[in-house]
């Protein structure tokens, strides 16, 4: 049977495909965010999961506002890299676990998520930005995608606890495959920053911390909290670390952070962790 | 307090910009764009076309673009993000990075 062997809640801030593809490795400027992603790039090489179950936000990309789903999982064996204005990043298509997301897409309908289905589709940063820190990218992916794309974007958005209870159903679907397969679910999105507006620029690290705390302990804390909430206190555009609750709702209730990192260079302050 | 949140309201009023921004994600279009951007314009407004010749980003988010949209025409254009926050709280690119931790991050 299938099962989950761990989470990981990471940024997924363009800048991260940017320094990665422009290696900057070395650069003082970025060290500091490749020194946080390193234990959790040997986290993985040593556990070896087959799937990476993506929870992730699409950046008016894929899809646009004349049609834009609150909830969508990809069903197929690939999916390529989308161009995002300046030509798609050269890295290699994403290979799909296409068994496991059609398994994944009737359990969650039987359990009353109804959601969109897709094929096909280039994806963007949201999902391949912190990936390339994650997995080695050549020759090819280590293993296969599951990407879950969720609305963040335009209001309303699912609440979080809506987020929380699809991360719970998610582990039943996930357990209810018959391969034997290890998987390890991944929340993308945050933590605070803002980007519009006169409050362009916002950042708060005291909540970014304490966030980090609750979705360890306390993620039914998180789920209870509107998100007018998170919008004040992460910035509107960070908001969207609702979609840490859905890989927090798939882990077991009791888990433990192996690894946390935090780095607040600019705009977005960019996070990794790893929970067991 | 609920400022610029980017709703159904502001989603109807921004469409056909939201549109044409995200067009320039492709190729072809954006080819077109840099080739001939009145005729990539040509579904614009007169409004919204002075927007984008200016690059004005604060104005089209008034006119109801998404910030998201705006950077496929930032990475047509070239333009950061850094560049792109700077406007919209009203500095410049210098005067935004001064209020960062690390300013040679991007």
């Amino acid at each position: 049977m299938a099962r989950i062997i761990g989470g990981i809640g990471t940024s997924h801030v363009p800048t991260l495909a940017m320094a990665h593809d422009k290696a900057r490795q070395d650069d003082p400027d970025w060290r500091p965010l490749f020194e946080g992603y390193a234990p959790v790039a040997r986290w993985l090489a040593e556990k070896k999961p087959d799937v990476l179950f993506v929870c992730f936000n699409d950046h008016a990309t894929t899809f646009l506002f004349d049609l834009y789903p609150t909830f969508a999982l990809g069903v197929s064996e690939r999916y390529e890299i989308a161009d995002e204005g300046a030509g798609p990043r050269k890295v290699p298509p994403l290979r799909g676990h296409a068994g496991l997301a059609r398994h994944v897409a009737r359990a969650l309908v039987a359990d009353e998520f109804d959601l969109t289905l897709f094929q096909d589709l280039a994806l963007d940063h949201g999902l391949h930005s912190p990936l390339t820190l994650l997995w080695p990218s050549q020759p090819d992916w280590p293993g296969k995608v599951v990407p879950l794309v969720v609305n963040v974007l335009q209001h309303p958005l699912p609440r979080p606890r809506r987020c929380f209870a699809l991360g719970k159903a998610l582990r039943k679907a996930i357990e209810g495959y018959p391969e034997d397969l290890k998987v390890v679910v991944v929340g993308t999105g945050g933590l605070s920053h803002q980007l519009i507006g006169e409050r362009a620029g916002f950042n708060n690290e005291a909540w970014d911390r304490e966030f980090l705390e609750l979705i360890e302990r306390d993620p039914e804390r998180l789920a209870a909290m509107p998100i007018e909430d998170y919008m004040r206190l992460g910035g509107n555009e960070g908001a969207e670390v609702i979609m840490w609750l859905i890989m927090r709702g798939a882990l077991e209730p009791q888990v433990k952070k192996v690894h946390s990192s935090y780095y607040l260079p600019m705009t977005t302050a960019m996070a990794v962790a790893v929970f067991e | 307090m609920r400022p610029y949140v980017f709703d159904l309201e502001r989603s109807a009023r921004g469409l056909r910009l939201n549109r044409f921004l995200h067009g320039l994600a492709n190729g072809e279009k954006r080819t077109l764009f840099v080739k001939d951007p009145e005729k990539a314009m040509q579904n614009l407004s007169e409004q919204e076309k002075a927007l984008v010749r200016a690059l004005d980003w604060r104005a089209m988010m008034d006119c109801g673009a998404s910030f998201f949209c705006l950077e496929k025409l930032a990475r047509a254009k070239g333009v950061s993000n850094p560049e792109m926050v700077a406007a919209f709280r009203g500095e410049t690119l210098e005067q935004f990075l001064k209020t960062r931790r690390v300013p040679g991050a991007r």
